[in-house]
């Protein structure tokens, strides 16, 4: 091959890359829907204290790691139960607490490798393939809803979703797989199952949305939303 | 003034013997790395509440030294003290290592080491502190190796150029490592002070492992070093202590004073081991004692002594360095803020760090091999100079020891062949 002619393919080539490149960026975003913005709803009044569907649901669909350590178990979404302080006999409250897909998300802010982003949709994502694994999301996130493969998972009662390898960070994606398909989160359609229906996940853009109508129609509260992370996790009866 | 450069020989049982027990303890961390690569970090002492242990410990003390010795350096470079000039390039070289062994503390702490030379220049991430500072610390290796050169080539100009931007680029290096905590959302991170109390500690614990170095490195190998200097260098990290001491004690008191970082900062300063590493070992083994021996005439003039004060030195910076990183994982974020936990699958409330074999053989494999290139360092590069001398103008300290000493002037050299 002469220079030229070298030169004029190798410009063809780089073009019709980037011109590639470009479109699927456009499709990919367009297919993200700018105007989608996924949030959630627990209704505590709804959510019995000593359920666990929503827990086990998302072990099962996630592969979600439980090695009968407390120090390196890993949970995407925990009850937890809480209490007034200084009031011994006050009513206690529990609660499923999940990573929060804060609008502005420190784990995100501080990924070296941009192994965790947020999707155009609001889902704060981990790429497995990225993380290096420095730990540095888990320290950031206020919530710690951040968590860590310690050791190599041997369960993996879900083959169609991969598990992770030891060494990476994980947290919650909403079932990002499952939105994306037009399903509803392996915890929402548990709780729906197990009768109590406290989990609600859809679109905080639209107006209409079951969501939406929760929010405006109920007093809601978020966790720690002082942090200035804007939280969109949103609980009733708290 | 000339000074000649001659390395060690290298020749004796003891300085082989030293070598093999270096590499001995290299294999060991490579062979606690590789265990750590093959089944996860959970051989660690790490948890997921507290992701961090002893290697980002020993990281940051490592970084922060460097920045001591090139002070140490910088005295001839910068401000053109020419006494200081036999121990510019020792000084120069260990401030390049440290910058090493802390690269390799924070590369072989990671959970995918595998992934560490590849994804960060792949898809590097402009927001993360994590990011940045490795740039900082890369770039900071090579400006030592640039300043090393021009130290080892006699090059004037140069070695002032390189003296100036090192120290700059190292005031750089030790505010990114500080930001590393500070620009993170949780109670005992996130102070502005950090990285100014950092950079403080950094340059008193380098000043005192910098005179460790060098007066056990004179004495061993049998090479005169003028007491003046010593003194001297002892009375500039009297200086440095005072300043980290005023920086930390800062630091303190503002979220101690702040409602909403008062319980944690509470529980650093009074509760559990955290209060007997701060008031014994930081502030009272590490800083008041030290500082005390330094100022006093009697003690301060007595290489003995500044020997002393700066091993309590180190060790209190060690301290300084554990008590950034670890109580403020252990203490849990508030998540709730005016309630209590009851009961959870995660342990929520405060938890401790303890310290695993392995993970300790890895942090000892670091600093080895650290220590194994330096002793090969003054073996085969022109580092140690034959001897060092202070010149008139130290003649004040000079007649300070003559009224403090008992017997005359003649102790002036710490040692002689």
């Amino acid at each position: 091959m002469k220079r030229r002619e070298f030169l004029r393919k190798g410009g063809w080539f780089l073009v019709g890359t980037g011109c590639g490149r470009g479109l699927l960026m456009v499709a990919a975003a367009s297919a993200a829907g700018a105007d989608t913005r996924w949030g959630m709803v627990i209704d505590l009044t709804r959510c019995p204290a000593d359920c666990r569907a929503c827990v086990q649901a998302c072990r099962q669909e996630n592969n979600v790691a439980l090695h009968g350590d407390t120090r390196h178990d890993i949970h995407w979404i925990r009850k937890v139960t809480i209490r007034k302080k200084h009031q011994p006999d006050g009513r206690e409250v529990s609660l499923p607490v999940l990573c929060n897909h804060c609008d502005h998300p420190p784990c995100a802010q501080v990924c070296p490798v941009k192994a965790t982003t947020q999707r155009p949709d609001g889902i704060v994502i981990v790429d497995h393939h990225r993380c290096i694994g420095c730990r540095y999301c888990l320290i950031a996130c206020p919530y710690n809803a951040r968590f860590f493969n310690y050791r190599e998972n041997e369960d993996w009662p879900n083959p169609e979703y991969p598990k992770r390898s030891h060494g990476v960070a994980e947290s919650c994606h909403l079932c990002a797989h499952r939105l994306d398909q037009g399903l509803q989160p392996a915890c929402v359609d548990a709780c729906r199952q197990a009768g109590a229906g406290a989990l609600v996940v859809g679109n905080l853009n639209d107006p209409e949305s079951e969501i939406s109508r929760l929010i405006a129609g109920n007093p809601v509260q978020r966790i720690r939303p002082d942090l200035g992370t804007e939280p969109k996790v949103h609980y009733i009866g708290l | 003034m000339d000074i000649h450069y001659q390395p060690l020989e290298g020749r004796s049982p003891g300085y082989r013997l030293l070598l093999a027990v270096l590499l001995s303890l290299v294999a060991a961390g490579f062979f606690a790395t590789f265990q750590m690569i093959e089944h996860g970090i959970h051989l660690s002492g790490m948890t997921n509440r507290v992701p961090w242990g002893l290697q980002i410990v020993m990281a940051i003390f490592y970084i922060g030294l460097s920045a001591g010795s090139l002070v140490v350096s910088g005295l001839y470079g910068i401000f053109g003290k020419l006494e200081y000039k036999p121990f510019a390039r020792i000084a120069a070289f260990m401030a390049m290592l440290f910058l090493v062994a802390g690269l390799l503390s924070i590369v072989t702490d990671q959970g995918r080491i595998d992934r560490v030379f590849v994804e960060p220049f792949a898809h590097l991430n402009p927001t993360s502190m994590f990011s940045i500072n490795p740039a900082l610390y890369i770039g900071h290796i090579m400006i030592c190796i640039f300043y090393l050169w021009a130290l080892f080539k006699e090059k004037g100009n140069l070695t002032k150029f390189s003296s100036v931007l090192v120290v700059l680029w190292a005031l750089c290096v030790h505010t990114g490592t500080g930001a590393i905590f500070a620009f993170v959302p949780r109670e005992l991170y996130n102070t502005a002070l950090l990285p100014p109390s950092f950079v403080a500690a950094a340059l008193s614990s380098g000043a005192a492992l910098m005179i460790l170095v060098l007066v056990s490195l004179f004495r061993i190998t049998g090479r005169v070093l003028d007491r003046v200097l010593v003194i001297w260098l002892g009375r500039l990290l009297a200086v440095f202590i005072i300043v980290a001491m005023y920086v930390i004690l800062i630091e303190n008191v503002h979220r101690l004073y702040l409602i909403e970082s008062r319980e944690a900062t509470g529980a650093l300063l009074f509760h559990g081991y955290s209060a007997w590493l701060f008031w014994g070992g930081l502030i009272g083994l590490g800083s008041v004692v030290p500082a005390l021996l330094l100022f006093r005439r009697r003690t301060g003039t007595s290489v003995r002594w500044i020997v002393f004060a700066s091993v309590l030195v180190v060790a209190g910076v060690v301290c300084e360095r554990y008590l950034i990183v670890l109580p403020g994982l252990e203490h849990p974020p508030d998540l709730f803020p005016g309630y209590e936990i009851v009961a959870s699958p995660l342990d929520e409330g405060i938890v401790t760090y303890s310290l695993s074999f392995l993970e300790a053989l890895q942090a000892l494999g670091v600093l080895s091999l650290i220590g194994f290139i330096f002793v090969l360092g003054l073996k085969y590069l022109p580092l140690l100079p034959t001897e060092a001398r202070a010149h008139g103008e130290s003649q004040m300290l000079r007649e300070l020891i003559a009224s403090v000493d008992r017997e005359p002037v003649e102790g002036e050299v710490v040692s002689r062949r």
